[in-house]
């Protein structure tokens, strides 16, 4: 195709990109980027400057209540009802309206309650079916923990590039606190493969492990405890250590 | 924060995992905040729609694919779309004027010299300001404000075609910056 039969289109391409292009013209140019391949580079090249441009604004922090109303929304986290001052009603209607709305707010909450334990539970399912295929697997080592404190194993299987850590006893932790595991690379760095936080009462903990890179590039993994964000290296007491 | 571990998160918020998300919402809060603030111009919707987007980013979490790039730009384009969508329902465009003084916004980034995207969206937001007022003024309405060609030229009382050959010169002059950055 010659330069002049492109430039219609290729005058398109960046208001395209940005979707800025109206409507009438948007059919006329997919149609064309369809067949000429070096339209879709360019077109490649300003969706690259579209999504920078997403980058390009300068951050600004929101107000730090912002934090918790987006939390309180979550869908399955539990809402305390804020206590409500009923004795200072005179009305005995507007007493039996608010009873009845305090029931029906309990009741709710019960079944969101219910509802949480459920989903607690078939998560538990979901990985305690996974340790026991893991264990049933010939492909999988069970690797001891070195740990003073506490007592499980860590189920590797390389195949899948998959591994189960368990652990039981863990020591109980401060409320802006969290485990954060880490895998220990060849010059001894470490990458965060996350945090996690046993539920109070939980005798045991199970983390499925995923990392993008096979376990084999790494010694072994290590679990710390660090503030409740994470760090990003480890500086709190090591608790767990297992070596590959 | 490394891929690996914003992947692991994003595999937990899929699980449910609380903690997992809210270590992403304190990584990249202001992020969104201040995109939704660009678009929206005014606090009280840009913190709706910050808390839109990261409750999108909830139950959403599984739609987001790895493989084909980076969280931030899917979780902002995003916010742009949340935002973009409340100022149609509000039916109100805010003032094109940006009061913000650039050499203090991007102080609140971690080390800007220590981090090479940083630095590459820094260049490119000084160069958006740099633009001709009149080239910037088209790529706001049209970027950050979510107006079609034809809109702009309805608004701005000027022929299509001016603002067509305005719009395509600031993109073509930002494609430069960015390539060459």
């Amino acid at each position: 195709m010659t330069q002049d039969k492109h430039t219609p289109y290729r005058e398109n391409i960046p208001a395209y990109a940005i979707g800025a292009l109206d409507a009438d013209e948007i059919a006329v140019l997919e149609a064309h980027l369809k067949t000429c391949a070096s339209c879709q580079i360019e077109l490649a090249e300003f969706r690259a400057l579209s999504e920078a441009l997403l980058m390009a604004v300068p951050p600004v922090s929101p107000p730090a209540a912002l934090r918790q109303r987006v939390q309180r929304r979550l869908p399955h986290v539990h809402k305390s009802p804020r206590p409500r001052q009923i004795f200072s009603l005179n009305s005995a209607l507007g007493l039996a309206v608010i009873l009845l709305f305090v029931l029906n707010l309990l009741s709710f909450i019960q079944l969101q309650e219910a509802q949480r334990r459920q989903d607690k539970l078939l998560k538990h399912l979901e990985d305690t079916q996974l340790a026991l295929m893991f264990l049933s697997s010939p492909d999988v080592r069970r690797l001891p923990l070195d740990s003073e404190k506490v007592a499980g194993a860590l189920l590797l299987d390389e195949q899948r590039n998959q591994a189960i850590l368990i652990a039981r006893n863990l020591p109980p932790l401060a409320e802006n606190q969290a485990y954060q595991i880490w895998l220990i690379e060849p010059d001894e760095e470490r990458i965060s493969l996350g945090l996690f936080r046993p539920e109070e009462g939980e005798t045991y903990t199970l983390q499925i492990l995923s990392p993008s890179q096979p376990f084999e590039n790494y010694l072994g993994i290590g679990v710390t405890i660090e503030p409740a964000g994470g760090s990003e290296r480890p500086s709190g007491e090591r608790i767990i250590k297992v070596d590959f | 924060m490394s891929r690996e571990e914003e992947n692991h998160l994003i595999a937990q918020i899929a699980k449910g995992d609380e903690l997992a998300f809210l270590t992403l919402y304190d990584r990249y809060a202001s992020r969104v905040y201040g995109l939704t603030l660009h678009i929206l111009g005014d606090p009280m919707l840009a913190e709706e729609a910050t808390q839109d987007t990261f409750l999108k980013l909830w139950s959403r979490s599984r739609e987001y694919l790895a493989e084909r790039g980076p969280l931030l730009p899917w979780l902002l384009t995003i916010a742009r779309r949340v935002a973009l969508d409340r100022l149609r329902l509000e039916s109100r465009r805010p003032l094109l004027t940006d009061s913000s003084d650039p050499d203090e916004v991007w102080k609140n980034l971690p080390d800007l010299h220590s981090n090479t995207e940083e630095a590459r969206w820094r260049s490119l937001y000084f160069a958006v300001q740099t633009l001709h007022p009149n080239q910037r003024q088209v790529i706001e309405l049209a970027y950050y404000q979510g107006m079609s060609q034809s809109e702009i030229a309805e608004l701005l009382h000027l022929p299509l075609g001016t603002v067509k050959t305005r719009l395509r010169a600031a993109l073509e002059k930002l494609r430069k910056v960015w390539k060459e950055e």
